[in-house]
């Protein structure tokens, strides 16, 4: 890469990231409604708090609403070119620390459900298309294609009801075990996987089709290329045929997916984490968009956006290692 | 001993519910050290025979037949006892292109594969066993560590050979090595493998649709037409006498060895997919008759290791003159020999030139041949009748004659229509309609309008080039196995007798009759003729393949008139043109009128 196209990257960025930052700033205040006039909650059991007109006058003008929007938007955006995030109105805290301690719960399961639905997708890929069109690929197939249909939050309020309400085998929400005192860091991760088990099997059962059927079919295209013929020619014999040869060209679209889906896998976590009251970044965005929290949500969304952008730029550098005819 | 023996190999693709039979029924041996060519068009099924001998057909595909490599069944043999045979034993240099190799793996890394596999060589050698291959097939040391895609295509075939030659194969397949390179690389691979099968001792299957290639190194051609071998033979005797009407299409399609001609392919196009009934050159044949269109015809031998399908036997004979001698009375009471013991044979399909100077007897052998004058001595055969009696030339499927001068082979007083229309009449063949559709289907022939007004153009009124096509459109209307034309362009200019030469060449290539072309120009002859007779004094002096006659003449006569007549452009000495005036003016008295 040369210094020119170094440059265009740089300004595609920067340029993606303002649109990013107005849409962030512009649509939490297109919704009805403001931080101070939430007539109800929907979190149960908290009090609700009814302001008079003139309290709720005093903390618009306390939080600086009252300006006009436009000088708030620049307000906002030298704000973000300082690093300030701002202060969240529902949880009384820098929008900083709100995030940082909520994003590592998602990061956690995302990532732990990415790699598992990636390596389970592309063995059982690999098993359908060497026995294609037998009745193990066909029932493969047919079983995961219906699965896929299942929407993640359905899925995640069956395996809830199944394996913590009537088995008992998992807890029913959370992260950790409140005010837990644990004797030992085995013990501490044990009590971490135990909650995010549910939530990660969840998102890793909404990507596995995708990652079987692309391997899949991928496979199955590879499997018909002349260096396939070669390889076989040389006697190499079938497994290494099907390794190196077969799955490591199939693996390049497989990769390439992988890396947007972590990135889409941050905003879908919303639905996941919302049935398992899970405290990751998806259930925080809930209920600042529930109270309006609008420097909440524009941290969020910011986060999620920047992690998208991210991804697609690792994706980018790793498929150029994997790939030799990318130019580099 | 025989190292590799194919017997009776079928090959069929099944694909949405058709099936395409690439490969019918074709055997050969292989005997260790020796060279086999396969040569044939693309989609005869050439490819599918060398991917089939190591059984790498996809599962779509069946195969029956058997395949022996060193006496062992490989149909029978378990996959990874087939694995052990390939690449160690039996390699193949795949068909140029960039999907041939792996993209994703160093050049290197794949030219080791095979070796570490096969216990070659340890891990650590192999590098170096690489380099010396590299070296070996003219391919810098410098490219071991790059990508396919960073090849040029003529370095990728060599790292293909390469990579066939790292475990030392006793049989190496070849399947068109050359048809993705220039001239110069194409020798250098030849000239390679020449030298490798006599340093190592390779067998070598050479599978190519190039046949001077696949000629130049093996020492047998196997000829392969829709998926059936139409012959095989030693190369030296395909080339120099092919005997199926596809191989010497084939041979005569090809510019290395007939470097004069012009360029006619075979016309149609070879049968694809469905099971043929008859003989799958059948569409394409001149001489078909109704068994072709039945049975195919097996592969049968004729003549010293050489074998044939055809129900025909080959290329079958036309005409044969044997002996023919005519003599003119000159008015001193001598006779003139114009014709002196001429023995010609005319094939199928073919274009036989006689050549020679003006009264060396060319014109009064064409109307003996044509049947128009009877000779005093000897017999003309045409398929079987004889031509005496000019019995040949009233029906279809006969002999036809197109005489030198059109002005007099034509009526003024005659229009088109009627000219052409002529020997349809006088030989009452079909109604007048259909009359009329022949002759206007002659007319388009010969690329002249056959509407209204040129049809009643009287014939004074047309151009000699015209006049000249409207007398073929005479001939073909007829629609003759045998078209002898008679310095039919003497009489016309440069560009015109370049037009009808043409014009007659392509009609007789399509059409497939066969040809006598009769001529002093030894250049323009050596633009369309297939066989060269040369004349002098009533007698034939030499006769051959064009390019044999025109490369290597034998006869004094012949070496005279090749060097006058093709001296003229090609000396480049300084004197090289007095020489040529001196000569004609010495040898050639006669030749300045013409």
């Amino acid at each position: 890469m040369n210094g020119n196209d170094r440059n265009t990257l740089i300004y595609r960025f920067v340029i993606t990231l303002l649109v990013i930052l107005a849409i962030n700033f512009f649509l939490p205040r297109m919704m009805p409604g403001d931080p101070f006039s939430t007539l109800s909650s929907d979190i149960e059991g908290e009090d609700v708090i009814i302001m008079t007109e003139e309290q709720r006058q005093y903390f618009i003008h306390y939080y600086g609403m009252d300006l006009p929007l436009h000088e708030q938007f620049f307000l906002y955006l030298a704000n973000m070119a300082k690093g300030d995030f701002g202060q969240s109105i529902y949880y009384k805290l820098p929008v900083t620390r709100v995030i940082l301690l909520h994003l590592p719960w998602t990061i956690l399961i995302v990532l732990s459900a990415t790699a598992m639905s990636t390596i389970i997708g592309i063995i059982i890929g690999t098993i359908s298309a060497r026995n294609r069109k037998k009745g193990s690929d066909r029932f493969m197939m047919a079983g995961l294609i219906a699965f896929a249909e299942i929407p993640s939050f359905l899925l995640g309020i069956i395996l809830l009801l199944i394996f913590s309400v009537q088995f008992r085998l998992f807890p029913l929400a959370g992260a950790i075990t409140p005010f837990a005192h644990y004797t030992s860091l085995l013990d501490q991760v044990w009590d971490i996987a135990h909650h995010a088990f549910l939530p990660i099997i969840t998102l890793s059962l909404a990507q596995l089709t995708g990652v079987y059927l692309l391997t899949r079919n991928t496979l199955i295209t590879v499997s018909t290329k002349d260096y396939i013929r070669t390889a076989v020619a040389k006697g190499i014999g079938e497994k290494t045929v099907w390794t190196r040869h077969a799955l490591r060209n199939a693996l390049l679209p497989v990769v390439t997916r992988t890396g947007f889906m972590i990135g889409l896998m941050m905003g879908g976590a919303v639905l996941v984490e919302t049935v398992f009251s899970y405290p990751g970044i998806g259930l925080t965005l809930r209920s600042a968009v529930v109270n309006r929290d609008y420097a909440l949500i524009q941290g969020i969304l910011l986060i999620v956006a920047v992690a998208i952008l991210l991804c697609n730029l690792v994706v980018d550098r790793v498929y150029r290692q994997l790939d030799p005819r990318v130019t580099e | 001993m025989i190292l590799l023996a194919v017997n009776d190999l079928k090959c069929q693709y099944h694909t949405d519910g058709h099936t395409v039979n690439a490969v019918d029924g074709v055997s050969f041996n292989i005997e260790p050290g020796e060279i086999l060519g396969i040569v044939g068009e693309s989609g005869s099924g050439k490819t599918t025979i060398a991917i089939s001998i190591m059984r790498l057909l996809a599962d779509s595909a069946s195969v029956s037949g058997t395949v022996f490599f060193d006496g062992t069944d490989l149909a029978l043999l378990p996959e990874t006892e087939l694995d052990k045979i390939r690449w160690k034993e039996i390699a193949i240099v795949f068909q140029n292109s960039l999907e041939v190799l792996n993209p994703v793996m160093t050049i290197a890394d794949q030219v080791i594969e095979p070796m570490i596999r096969h216990g070659m060589v340890s891990v650590n050698e192999a590098r170096a066993r690489c380099a010396d291959l590299f070296l070996l097939v003219g391919l810098d040391e410098a490219w071991m560590d790059v990508y396919p895609h960073q090849l040029s295509g003529g370095m990728r075939q060599r790292a293909l050979l390469a990579m066939a030659l790292a475990c030392n194969p006793r049989l190496l397949i070849l399947d068109e090595v050359t048809s993705a390179l220039d001239a110069f690389t194409r020798k250098e691979i030849r000239d390679l493998l020449v030298d490798l099968q006599k340093t190592r001792g390779y067998s070598m299957i050479v599978i190519s649709h190039d046949i001077t290639f696949v000629s130049s190194l093996a020492s047998r051609l196997l000829v392969l037409y829709a998926g059936r071998v139409v012959e095989a033979g030693l190369t030296r005797d395909i080339l120099n006498g092919p005997r199926h009407p596809y191989t010497r299409g084939l041979v005569h399609a090809t510019p290395d060895i007939f470097i004069y001609k012009d360029l006619w392919g075979i016309p149609g196009d070879s049968p694809v997919g469905d099971r043929h009934k008859g003989c799958p050159f059948n569409s394409r044949c001149t001489q078909s008759i109704d068994i072709c269109r039945k049975n195919p015809p097996l592969l049968q031998p004729c003549g010293e290791s050489r074998e044939i399908a055809c129900h025909r036997g080959g290329i079958a004979m036309l005409l044969k003159a044997e002996d023919l001698r005519f003599s003119y009375q000159l008015p001193d009471g001598k006779a003139l020999h114009a014709v002196n013991g001429v023995n010609i044979e005319v094939y199928e399909g073919e274009v036989l030139s006689i050549v020679g100077q003006t009264g060396s007897g060319k014109s009064t052998l064409a109307h003996i041949l044509a049947g128009i004058i009877n000779p005093d001595k000897g017999s003309v055969r045409f398929m079987n009748g004889n031509v005496q009696g000019g019995t040949m030339g009233d029906h279809f499927k006969g002999v036809q004659i197109v005489f030198q001068d059109p002005f007099s082979s034509t009526s003024n007083r005659f229009t088109v229509l009627d000219a052409v229309r002529e020997p349809l009449d006088i030989n009452r063949i079909g109604s007048p309609e259909e009359r009329l559709n022949m002759a206007r289907e002659a007319l388009e022939l010969v690329r002249l309008p056959s509407t209204g007004m040129f049809l009643k153009k009287y014939c004074g009124e047309l151009s000699g080039g015209q006049r000249q096509r409207v007398a073929l459109a005479r001939a073909v209307v007829m629609q003759p196995k045998l078209l002898i034309a008679d310095e039919i362009t003497s009489a016309l200019d440069v560009s015109t007798a370049a037009n009808v030469m043409r014009l007659l060449k392509g009609l007789q290539n399509r059409r497939g009759f066969a040809m006598i072309s009769i001529s002093h120009d030894l250049t323009l002859t050596l633009k369309i003729a297939d066989r060269i007779a040369v004349l002098n004094d009533g007698k034939i002096v030499e006769t051959g393949n064009a390019h044999d006659v025109m490369l290597t003449p034998s006869d004094e006569y012949t070496k005279r008139l090749v060097g006058s007549r093709i001296g003229l452009c090609c000396h480049e000495h300084t004197n090289g043109e007095h020489d040529f005036l001196r000569d004609e003016s010495q040898h050639y008295p006669g030749d300045a009128n013409v």
